[in-house]
Formats: structure tokens, C-alpha cells, sequence
């Protein structure tokens, strides 16, 4: 089967040749990104020297280390998005479905984001995402 | 060779390949670039066996999401110095030689498998792996999972606090 | 669904508490109140009464007893709550989230208790274990508490990861998430010889089961994290959550191992993990200087007791087992309980305990006399039944004459603690202890004994 004729097929139903032209354009993203970079580097001139392999920190000298240990908080903030993101993709399958399962699909969703709503305002009361404590 | 098998055995390649690098390179962030490299691959195989959504949902959760996580636990440790303490040698090998006897195992299960020998994977159509199929499913037999899952959820949120949260 | 639905929402109710109310005492009286409704729930379902009529498309499966164990695990719990209550309100400000998470875990026990299909297995195996890992490291202070709850963090997700491949091998074998499904014709066509897949399957699960009750050889993590985390926590993991684990891991094999006995001898395989479990615990435990470390590694041994059950798997088993699951709870919630008030938790520190606190220190001979199987007390029916019903198998005799010889082993290191209690000098220090906590040692341990002379008191609740 040559690829055009993928792409031909692919109009009718639902299928992975859907995403045929996901894939082509994934693969000029990446080959034209990939063909600039080394363009670049075998056409530019190179003057290596030790200032111009500084990092740029704009024009101030830079000090420290970047691996310094981050605030918990952070990860606090982080883990939360993770939970509550897992909690949204579960809406996508019921919003599709969403005439086809009617009321009865309706209390399911809502018991579910009911736990979720406890546990977003038991997350508020507690404080966990006022920055300042 | 059609062009599923082709992208099956590259993307297979890509997978296995990214998945030695997780292990092999010694710079933890790059581990986890190789992860992301991982998980595009199985990625690739969701949108093969037409499950377009958990290919979707595998990127945003996983590639997006969970990743971040990694990277921010990676900068919560301390890294200035590279040590990675060194292993006995016969810890090593006890390893090696468990972990290789584990993989002969699984071949040989895989190819004594008669009852799969006949069979093909779906590939490429069928709709088992679709959205509104998957909804139907979750919302119907998988009720019961998906409603306690949120009380694993509601610990984790709570577990946050507890351990995140200043005493 | 009784039990499960009324801890998840229990479990929220003692969030929102942490809220409404700023007295840690009040905590321990709502989770009591909240483990009597429990109860009550479901001992209501054991007798036919469930409140919520839900369809689990047999995913969930009631027995009696699965219901029973939960009776056992809310109750146990509830005495825990009871006696060490002031401890948990020691650790941080979170004492109400401790509580929840408690609940948590007994959401997860109780659909461990129940579960028809794998998935609801790992949802249950989750959240059983996640609340742990955070009860582990709740100490934040605490070096050894950190290290303990990443290590039991680690280990654990790697077990899950197993599990996961293992049900994913399962279901390649059988075309189903249920356990009792063997293989769906429609699926596998004609073929009816055995899924080499699905064998793989079970020897991950194997794994990974064997891992969450802590049987060698995949014990390393329990001493760390037993020893590491704080001393309350660790009395209700090693009791109501291993006690669990064993009900899952004996459901699943129940109905699992005829399907595969052709090409696997579980026997044996059953057999080399209890040896190695009872081997690698009680000698372990017999060089012990921390009582605490003690413990968990006589933990190691008696879960190789426990596994008995999973290697006979008829009634006497799971009349054992819910005994076992009674006696060891109480003795070890009992004697943990004193532990905690220990301000030197060696050998030594135990020196002399009779004469400073011989309350004390006589509940707490109860209780390892128990935990060594002696008779007149709860642990030697439970050791007796886990013996009788591999004679009743008729095969392996040779793994009770072991088992004998390793309650002989354990005999040594707990009479240690009695000996240093009561046969040699020193000055003990404990905390103050009040009225009621000596008398609720006193309830458990007067409980102990009478299951230990009427074993029926318990077992006749299984056919009742």
C-alpha cells in the first residue's frame, strides 16, 4: 500500500491513518529544525572564546550555582495540577458520550468531581496554595 | 511489509532504544528527556492500535504532566555533585543474572504462547480504543473503579498537605 | 459497599474536621465514633442489609468471609484508635489528616476484602498503600522516618509496577479482568491448553503479593521501614494492613492455582517462600538489639506463618487466617502500645519494667506470649490451626514440623523482653501512663485469652 493511498483511505471512519498527516508534519517539524541546526553550525563563522561562552545573564556577572534546592512549595502546587489535570481528561469520554448516557451518567460525573470538589476545598482551607505563609 | 508494520517495528525500536538510554545516561535530566522520548513512542503505538485518546491523554498526563513532576523532584534534590555510589561488583552481576533469567523467561512465555500465535493485534482500525467506546465502557461496567479512584485521589490530596505543608 | 462507601466518606468527614475543630483530643473520639458506625455498617451487610444498592457488574464480591475480616479490621482499629490515640497527637499538627488517611487505608482493606476483578485489586492495593507511605513519613523531622517512607515509597511502586504487569499478562491469557474467569471461549477460539501468559501472570502477582505481606525474599524493606516510621504508625501497618494483604493474596490464589497446577507446582513454590520467610525472620530476629526491630522482623516470621494459608487454601485456612489475622493484631496493637510509652526502646530499656510499671509489664507478657504461639493464649490456635490445615492437605508434612521448630525459635527472642521485664534489674523508664490506657491493655489482654481458650468465640461469627 503506498502512501498516498493511505491518505486517500483516510477520509472515511476513524481510523490511524487519521493521524497520517499528524505525522508528516511531525517529521517536517522536526527535519527542518534539525536541518537549520547543523546549516547553522557548518555555514557560521566560529570564534570561540571565553567570554562568548559565558552564560548570558543579561550583561551581570553570573554567580552561584543554578542547582540550588527549590522551595517545597513548588511541588506542592505541582502534585495538586497533576491530581485535578487526571480529574479533567476524565471529563473528555463522559462530554462525548454525554446524550448517549443521559441522567444517569450525569450523578456518576457528579459524585466523582463531588470527591474532588471536597478535596479542592479541603486544599483551599488548608492553605496549601497561599504562597506566603 | 506494509507501512503499519514498518512504523510498528520503528516505533518498537525508538522505544526500546529511548527506554536503554533512561538507564544508561548518568545525568538525571536526561534521563528524563529520554523518558519523554519513551512515551512518545508508546505514544505513537496507542494511535497504531486506534486509541487515539489514550494516545492523546498518554501525552498530556505523562509526557506532560508527570514529567514536570520528575524534573521537579530532580531539582528539589541536591545535584551540585555527580555521585552515584558505586555498586559491588557481584551485586552486579546477581542483577544481571536475575534480570536476564526474568527476560529468557518472558521470551519463552511469549513464544510458547500457542493460543497467540494465530492472532494479530488490531491495528489501524477497529474501534475498541475510541473515545465514545471508552466512554460508554467507563460509565457503564468500569463504574465502580472510576468512582473509587477518586477516593485515591482525595488520599494523595491529602497526603500532599500532610507531607508539602509546613508543620 | 457498606464499608467501603462509609469509610471513604468517614475519611472526608475527618478531613473537614481538621477544619472545624482546633482540640486535637476531639479527633481520636470522631474516628472512634466514625470505626462504631463502620462496624455497625457492616456487620448490617454481613447479615443481608446493604444500604447501597449498586450494581458492580462483579467486580465487587460479598462473602462471608471477606465481611467478617472487615468486622475484625474496623474493630481492631478502633481499639487501636483507642489506645493509641495520645500518640498519634504527638506527631505534627495533621493529627485529623492522620485519621483520614486511616480511613483511607480501611477503604482499601475493605475492597481488598472483596474484590472480583484485578483492576479493583490494584485500585485496593493503592489505596491501602499510598496513605502508608505518608503515615511513614509523617515524622518530617525525623532522618530515619524520611528514609523509611522513600524506601517503602520506592519499593512499593515497584511491586505495584510487577502487579500491574502481572495482570496485564493475566489478561492477555484469560481475555478478562475478572479473577474466576478461566479463559473466554470467544476470545481463544477451540484452544483449551494452558496460557503460558496467564502463568507468568500469576508468578508477578506471586511477586508482588509476597512483597506487600513482607515473605522473603522480598522482605528487605520491613525492618527499615517498620523501625523508621513512628511507632504508632508502624503497630497499624504491621497488623490491620498485613492482615489485609494476606485476605487479597488468599483470594486471588483461591481461585487462581487450579487453572495453572499443571505446569507449576505451587506447592513448592509456596513451600520455599515459607521457609525462607520463617528462616530469614526468626534467626534474623533472635540478634536484634531494638526491641522495635525485633518486632518487625518477628513480623517477617509470622507473616510466614500466615502464608500457611495461602499454601493449604481450604476452610481450615481461612478459619486460621481470621484467626491469626485476631490474634497477632491485638498482641502486636497491644504491644506496640507499650513500646510507644518506652523512653529506651533496647533490651535493656525493657530491664525491670515489672517493678516501676507491672501493669504494664504483665499485659505485656499477654501479649508476647501470645505473638510466641503459647497455649491458653489467642497466637497458639491461631499457629495451631495455620499447622492443621496443611496436615489436613495431606502433603508437605515436613513444612509443620518446621513451623514447629520456628515457634520454638520465636519462643527465644520474645521471652527475652518478658526476661529482662521481670528477671533482671534496672530502672525502666516509661512514660506516664493513664487509668484508661492500663485498662484498655487490660481489655485486650483478657480478650487475648479468651480467644485463646475459645477460639470459637471468633470463628463461630464466620457461619453465623
Amino acid at each position: 500500500m503506498s502512501l498516498m493511498n493511505i491518505l486517500l483511505n483516510a477520509t472515511e471512519g476513524n481510523n490511524a491513518a487519521n493521524y497520517f498527516p499528524i505525522g508528516v508534519q511531525l517529521i517536517f517539524a522536526i527535519g527542518f529544525i534539525a536541518t537549520m541546526m547543523i546549516a547553522t553550525h557548518l555555514l557560521g563563522p566560529k570564534r570561540k572564546t571565553a567570554d562568548k561562552l559565558e552564560n548570558f545573564a543579561s550583561g551581570i556577572p553570573t554567580h552561584g550555582n543554578a542547582r540550588q534546592p527549590i522551595a517545597i512549595k513548588y511541588f506542592l502546587v505541582a502534585i495538586l495540577f497533576v491530581l485535578f489535570d487526571v480529574e479533567v481528561i476524565f471529563f473528555y469520554p463522559y462530554a462525548v458520550n454525554f446524550r448517549a448516557l443521559g441522567w444517569d451518567g450525569f450523578w456518576k460525573v457528579l459524585m466523582f468531581v463531588g470527591f474532588f470538589v471536597v478535596g479542592f476545598t479541603y486544599i483551599i482551607k488548608k492553605g496549601a496554595l497561599t504562597w506566603e505563609d | 511489509m506494509g507501512v503499519t508494520s514498518i512504523l510498528f517495528w520503528s516505533l518498537s525500536a525508538l522505544a526500546l532504544i529511548s527506554a536503554i538510554m533512561v538507564l544508561a545516561t548518568k545525568n538525571p535530566v536526561h534521563s528524563v528527556l529520554w523518558l519523554i522520548v519513551v512515551f512518545f513512542a508508546i505514544s505513537g503505538h496507542y494511535i497504531l492500535l486506534n486509541a487515539q485518546f489514550l494516545a492523546i491523554v498518554n501525552l498530556i498526563v505523562y509526557a506532560g504532566a508527570i514529567m514536570v513532576l520528575f524534573l521537579f523532584v530532580i531539582m528539589l534534590m541536591n545535584l551540585n555533585t555527580a555521585t552515584e555510589p558505586k555498586k559491588n561488583l557481584w551485586m552486579k552481576l546477581a542483577g544481571i543474572i536475575s534480570g536476564g533469567s526474568l527476560f529468557l523467561i518472558l521470551i519463552s512465555v511469549v513464544r510458547s504462547s500457542v493460543d497467540m500465535s494465530q492472532k494479530s493485534a488490531l491495528v489501524k482500525d477497529g474501534n475498541i480504543g475510541l473515545i465514545d467506546t471508552l466512554g460508554k465502557v467507563l460509565f457503564n461496567e468500569y463504574t465502580i473503579p472510576f468512582e473509587i479512584s477518586s477516593i485515591l485521589f482525595l488520599s494523595a490530596m491529602v497526603g500532599a498537605v500532610v507531607i508539602g505543608k509546613k508543620n | 459497599m457498606n464499608a467501603i462507601i462509609l469509610s471513604a466518606v468517614w475519611g472526608v468527614i475527618m478531613m473537614f474536621s481538621s477544619i472545624l475543630f482546633k482540640n486535637k483530643g476531639a479527633f481520636k473520639y470522631i474516628a472512634a465514633i466514625g470505626l462504631i458506625v463502620l462496624t455497625v455498617a457492616n456487620i448490617a451487610n454481613t447479615y443481608g442489609c446493604d444500604f447501597f444498592n449498586i450494581n458492580t457488574h462483579e467486580m465487587l464480591r460479598y462473602t462471608r468471609f471477606g465481611l467478617f475480616f472487615n468486622t475484625i479490621a474496623f474493630l481492631c482499629t478502633l481499639i487501636y484508635v483507642l489506645l493509641s490515640g495520645k500518640e498519634i497527637e504527638k506527631h505534627g499538627n495533621y493529627v485529623a489528616e492522620y485519621y483520614a488517611l486511616i480511613f483511607f487505608v480501611l477503604c482499601g482493606v475493605s475492597i481488598l476484602t472483596s474484590f472480583n476483578n484485578l483492576l479493583m485489586l490494584f485500585l485496593g492495593i493503592e489505596i491501602l498503600s499510598i496513605p502508608l507511605y505518608i503515615l511513614t513519613g509523617s515524622d518530617k523531622r525525623n532522618l530515619k522516618g524520611n528514609e523509611a517512607a522513600l524506601k517503602y515509597f520506592l519499593m512499593g511502586s515497584f511491586s505495584t509496577g510487577l502487579m500491574l504487569m502481572g495482570i496485564a499478562l493475566i489478561y492477555g491469557g484469560t481475555g478478562s479482568f475478572q479473577i474466576d474467569v478461566v479463559r473466554s471461549a470467544t476470545l481463544f477460539g477451540t484452544f483449551s491448553g494452558i496460557s503460558f501468559l496467564e502463568v507468568a501472570g500469576l508468578l508477578f502477582m506471586l511477586v508482588a503479593m509476597a512483597f506487600k505481606v513482607s515473605a522473603a525474599p522480598f522482605h528487605f524493606w520491613t525492618p527499615d521501614v517498620y523501625d523508621g516510621a513512628p511507632t504508632v504508625f508502624t503497630s497499624f501497618m504491621a497488623t490491620v494492613v498485613k492482615a489485609a494483604a494476606f485476605i487479597a493474596f488468599i483470594k486471588l490464589f483461591e481461585v487462581r492455582i487450579a487453572d495453572t497446577s499443571a505446569v507449576i507446582n505451587w506447592g513448592m513454590l509456596l513451600s520455599l517462600l515459607i521457609i525462607a520467610t520463617l528462616l530469614i525472620g526468626n534467626i534474623t530476629a533472635v540478634f536484634q538489639q531494638s526491641v522495635k526491630r525485633m518486632l518487625a522482623y518477628s513480623s517477617i516470621a509470622q507473616a510466614g506463618f500466615m502464608l500457611f494459608a495461602v499454601f493449604s487454601l481450604n476452610d481450615f485456612a481461612k478459619e486460621g487466617l481470621i484467626l491469626y489475622a485476631v490474634a497477632y493484631s491485638l498482641a502486636t496493637i497491644g504491644s506496640f502500645a507499650i513500646l510507644a510509652k518506652m523512653k529506651d526502646i533496647t533490651f535493656e530499656g525493657f530491664n525491670g519494667l515489672a517493678k516501676s510499671h507491672p501493669v504494664l509489664a504483665a499485659t505485656n507478657t499477654i501479649f508476647l506470649l501470645s505473638l510466641a504461639g503459647i497455649p491458653l493464649t489467642a497466637g497458639f490456635f491461631a499457629k495451631y490451626y495455620m499447622l492443621a490445615s496443611v496436615v489436613k492437605t495431606g502433603h508437605y508434612l515436613w513444612l509443620v514440623i518446621l513451623g514447629v521448630l520456628f515457634a520454638a525459635v520465636s519462643v527465644y527472642y520474645y521471652f527475652r523482653v518478658i526476661q529482662a521485664m521481670y528477671f533482671k534489674e534496672g530502672d525502666a523508664q516509661a512514660e506516664d501512663v493513664t487509668p484508661g490506657f492500663k485498662i484498655g491493655l487490660i481489655i485486650v489482654a483478657a480478650l487475648i485469652i479468651l480467644v485463646g481458650i475459645y477460639p470459637q468465640v471468633v470463628l463461630n461469627w464466620l457461619y453465623f
